[in-house]
């Protein structure tokens, strides 16, 4: 079983779906029950993972099975430091925020079981995959279950948010299959084999252009689903009009299948494109900040406000990751999982206060500490952890992720500099601290006005269940990252390795050609060590 | 005997046909024929695939493969075709027993149209390729016309009939100038002819022009559509579903064989001197014309119509790679007619489940919350539309895939033609999804007409065996590849 837990991973929620879509409706309870059980089974499994050896960046638990000889697609899945704490945040945030849904989602709890397990399992299966067609079918799978979730169990414009949501997912990912086929195409035609393994087409080196137009398509379909400034637009309208649970997950693990997808699948395969184009998203990244921030800042609807402090958030991530170094990526990793932590948890304090008083409208509220103190420690302290303080989540990875652009030496361009990014990008912690800050103050402090808020009761402790093992995060990763990096270094180093080399392969390539990047590197280490900073050299000073 | 083995499917349907026309004058109670029909149509296919997949197909008197071709690709599409009809001889059983008219001669008029089609699919001859087109044509417009007490099919059919038979006169004069030109029908013949430049250039084009125009009505492609939302519109919901299999599939077979059969030949035309270009701006229209009229309409069954169109563009983008990368395409293109044929009938069958007498489930409105009053009813058609949406994992999405990826091989050009291609499909989200919104996510209107789903085994049996394969098709999609890789490597290296 040990060699092939990933399967299980992928199996369990699969199974679990089955058994439900089996049982009778009236089965409530049972289903509830069965459902949380299936996914704690997840978590357990999935911890499994943190115990292999993570010192070398190679893929743990690999498995590989022909699925259409044909074509060369196969099953192959396997983990590694990059994988790990994604995968273990979604199965560590599907049942939490399942067991949140239960407490609002009343009507067809069968169905709402059904998708949640089958959003568990395409998001796993995403984090897994090694095989881009795999990959691609794990990652269009998300879309139905989340759909049906937003527009099913969602608000009063469910339809139109949960359509948006699907179209322009839809309209990115198909241009990427375009750009996966080219690749897959290429390969084809030096190799004499067909393949979508990630390891074998990785010695694929495109020429220039290809590389532009692929990484394009793919930057496209990750940039959506990020959401990067400007293609953010449908996350607000998916937000507010969630139920509590799918905001949670929409915001705390499927936003980052578009970084994942970066750093996995786009920047390997198209170095070139990437190291070209990277600043170019990185200064997206930080109109995001900005323009993220200042836009939350004067929302009314909580949900809102939250929705747009995620693109302000997962701009620093941008930032971070196109820096290119060991510091920026592996600030952008951690961040990650702070912001899964931190926003899945500011939605579901915010699923609490609507489940009392059916309004998410900062006007609304006032003076909430007096009646819910336990209420408002947890939301300050998440607070806290969103916008940075030391000693929470939130600072470890926005320092790492800003310090790394602050010292990249990637050329810009266009008279622009890594600095005037990295300061821009500062005011967007400042102004994190002057929205959220606005918001608690709007909320908890002040006179308590409005007399239906007099009779809130505190938050239960079926309630704090779910919030308590996130808060527990918000320490460990604020104050022993070490655990956390210790795991992703050696593949982050490794990572920044061979993109410098492939992309200097790249540079030198008129014609699409096969590379042994192995031996490569084997050689330049004989030749003298690799210099992880080769790029830096080009760097206009 | 046993050299006629390989048109055996064929041979068979004629006695179905007969037999059951026979038995239909003879006995009172017909209640039986839509099983009957279904099984020996069934019965048909299975002989197909079996021959499909054994070792070699025994060889036939010249006589019959002058005309007829006896080989895999022919079989193929003597598969796809015959289980199109046979699972629309199922959902005629429950759909027109439930709205009370059925009669024999339905049946009867499907086995010889399915006959016409598996002709026309296995033409070789230029004379049987217009018996097998009108074979199927006249069988098909008496289907569509088969509710001739309602003014909508009476108005299909006639439009159908007046548009095809122009389009079967133009075939007929492309044919005749052909012939002309070559001084042969056979398709084979033509090839040499054309290939060692012995045919006269100018009018050999002039004549493919008019045959690919009379092929494209066949097949629903733009600007040769103007039939198809009322024809698929105003037929009994059960002819609807083979015209846009059956009658499809035949039409793209006869497209493969006279464009890659006879004018296949690399050595004599290039990119963009062969028929390609042709070929790319009908898939160009009738992707984007297909997909974005399929927005506007509130009947669900004028956008299954429109879809089906967009559908014929998409099957149009692998035919236009099939000129550089060859069989990999032709395959491409049978894989998606097979896929298309399921995913289809699961989304028209479950249209049809969806009304019970006197209420018939047309518009979106009529399905207005039908997935919590029926969620069983609900679900296959959510899949089937899914499955035409192209999601994975089911059979659409492969075929899609298969098709887009043949586009890209072919490079160049193409490759643009792939990426209109999927974003023609993005387009599709809306309209499909559509259906989804209405069965789960609306409520009917206060006193709207609430349509009741029908109790019919027939239908649920049809619903059951193309959900099956919608699913296998897309998951386990390696034997059903490698059987129309065989097929296509059969016609074409």
């Amino acid at each position: 079983m040990n060699t092939q837990i990933l399967s299980w991973l992928l199996v369990v929620p699969a199974f679990s779906a089955l058994v439900i879509l089996l049982v009778p409706r009236q089965w409530e309870n049972a289903i509830r029950r069965f459902s949380i059980m299936a996914m704690l089974l997840e978590l357990v499994l999935s911890l499994r993972l943190v115990f292999a050896d993570y010192s070398t960046a190679a893929y743990h638990f690999v498995e590989k099975v022909v699925w259409v000889e044909s074509f060369g697609i196969s099953y192959k899945l396997g983990v590694d430091g990059v994988s790990l704490w994604l995968v273990i945040l979604t199965t560590a945030l599907s049942p939490i925020a399942l067991y949140a849904s239960w407490g609002s989602v009343t009507t067809r709890i069968k169905e709402y079981a059904f998708s949640f397990l089958l959003l568990e399992l395409g998001m796993l299966g995403a984090f897994l995959a090694l095989d881009l067609f795999l990959f691609y079918v794990f990652w269009e799978l998300m879309l139905v279950p989340m759909y049906l979730i937003i527009g099913v169990w969602g608000g009063k414009d469910r339809v139109y948010a949960a359509v948006k949501f699907f179209v322009y997912t839809m309209v990115g990912s198909l241009l990427m299959l375009v750009a996966i086929l080219y690749v897959v195409t290429s390969f084809e035609a030096l190799a004499g084999h067909y393949t979508f393994d990630l390891q074998e087409l990785s010695s694929l080196v495109l020429p220039e252009l290809p590389q532009y137009l692929c990484f394009a398509a793919f930057a496209l379909a990750f940039a959506i689903k990020v959401p990067m400034f400007p293609f953010h637009t449908w996350l607000p309208d998916a937000h507010v009009q969630a139920p509590t649970g799918g905001s949670v997950i929409l915001a705390a693990v499927l936003l980052k299948l578009g970084i994942y997808g970066f750093i996995r699948f786009a920047m390997p395969l198209f170095p070139v494109a990437s190291q070209a184009l990277g600043p170019a998203l990185a200064a997206l990244g930080v109109v995001g900040i900005i323009y993220g921030a200042y836009t939350a800042w004067v929302q009314r609807d909580l949900k809102k406000l939250i929705a747009y402090s995620s693109v302000s958030h997962m701009g620093f991530i941008l930032l971070g990751l196109f820096a290119m170094n060991r510091t920026g990526i592996s600030g952008a990793i951690l961040q990650m999982i702070n912001h899964g932590v931190s926003t899945g948890a500011l939605f579901l304090l915010v699923g609490v206060i609507y489940d009392r008083r059916h309004t998410r409208m900062l006007d609304d509220f006032g003076g909430l500490a007096k009646v819910m103190p336990w209420y408002t420690l947890f939301f300050v302290i998440i607070t806290m952890s969103s916008i940075g303080l030391p000693g929470t989540n939130g600072f470890i990875g926005e320092f790492m992720a800003l310090a790394g652009a602050f010292f990249s030496r990637t050329p810009i361009g266009f008279g622009s500099s890594w600095f005037v990014m990295t300061l821009l990008a500062t005011t967007g912690v400042i102004f994190a601290a002057v929205y959220m800050l606005h918001a608690v103050l709007r909320m908890f402090w002040g006179k308590l006005e409005n007399e239906k808020n007099a009779a809130l009761s505190d938050i239960t402790r079926r309630e704090s269940l779910a919030i308590i093992p996130l808060i527990a995060m918000v320490f460990w990763i604020g104050l022993y990252p070490k655990f956390f990096l210790d795991k992703m270094n050696p593949t982050v180093d490794s990572f920044v390795t061979d993109f410098t080399v492939r992309y200097y392969e790249g540079r030198r390539t008129s014609e699409p050609r096969l590379v042994d990047f192995d031996e490569l590197k084997q050689k330049l280490e004989a030749a003298g060590g690799l210099a992880m900073t080769a790029i830096e050299q080009e760097a206009p000073r | 005997m046993s050299s006629l083995v390989g048109v055996a499917p064929l041979l068979l349907l004629v006695v179905a046909g007969l037999s059951i026309m026979v038995v239909d004058a003879f006995t009172r109670e017909r209640t039986e024929l839509a099983l009957v029909t279904a099984a020996s149509l069934f019965v048909a296919a299975a002989v197909a695939g079996v021959l499909l997949v054994s070792d070699g197909v025994p060889a036939s008197p010249e006589l019959v493969t002058r005309y007829i071709a006896v080989d895999r690709l022919g079989l193929f599409f003597d598969v796809v075709i015959c289980a199109g009809a046979g699972l629309s001889a199922l959902l005629a059983g429950g759909y027109l027993r439930e709205h009370g008219f059925e009669r024999g001669e339905f049946y009867v008029l499907l086995i010889f149209t399915t006959f016409g089609a598996m002709v026309l699919a296995r033409a070789v001859d230029l004379v049987s390729i217009f018996l097998g087109l009108e074979t199927m044509s006249l069988g098909a417009y008496a289907l569509v016309a088969y509710r001739r007490t309602s003014a909508r099919s009476v108005e299909g059919a006639v439009k159908y009939f007046l548009l095809g038979s122009f389009a079967a006169a133009i075939l007929l004069f492309g044919s005749a100038l052909l012939y002309g030109a070559t001084g042969h029908t056979g398709l084979a013949d033509i090839h040499r002819s054309v290939a060692s430049g012995e045919a006269d250039a100018a009018l050999t084009i002039f004549a493919l022009v008019m045959l690919v125009v009379g092929l494209a009505f066949k097949v629903g492609a733009v600007p040769f559509h103007m039939w198809v939302p009322d024809a698929y519109e105003g037929a009994p919901t059960p002819v609807t579903t083979f015209m846009s299999v059956g009658v499809k599939a035949a039409a793209v077979a006869v497209l493969v064989r006279v464009l890659v059969g006879a004018f296949g030949d690399p050595s004599t035309m290039g990119l963009y001197t062969g028929w390609t270009p042709v070929i790319v701006l009908l898939a160009v229209v009738t992707m984007v014309y297909g997909n974005l009229a399929a927005i506007v309409q509130s009947s669900v069954k004028r956008m299954l119509a429109y879809s089906s169109i967009a559908h014929a563009g998409y099957i149009l983008v692998g035919l236009a790679a099939a000129y550089q990368v060859g069989s990999f395409a032709v395959s491409a293109v049978l894989y998606y007619t097979a896929a298309y044929t399921v995913s289809n009938v699961l989304a028209l069958g479950s249209l049809i489940l969806m009304g019970s007498k006197g209420k018939e489930a047309v518009s979106y409105d009529d399905l207005a919350g039908a997935g919590r009053r029926h969620p069983m009813a609900a679900f296959p058609f959510a899949v089937g539309v899914l499955s035409l949406l192209g999601m994975p994992p089911t059979a659409g999405f492969f075929g899609k895939y298969y098709v887009f990826s043949a586009a890209v091989q072919a490079g160049g050009p193409l490759v643009w033609l792939a990426v209109l291609g999927v974003l023609a499909s993005a387009v599709g989200a809306y309209y499909y999804l559509k259906v989804i919104v209405y069965l789960f996510m609306r409520e009917p209107e206060e006193d709207a007409p609430i349509a009741v789903p029908m109790q019919s085994g027939y239908v649920v049996v049809a619903l059951v065996v193309a959900g099956y394969y919608v699913v296998k098709m897309g998951v386990t999609p390696g034997r059903y590849m490698d059987w129309a890789i065989s097929a296509a490597s059969s016609f074409i290296s």
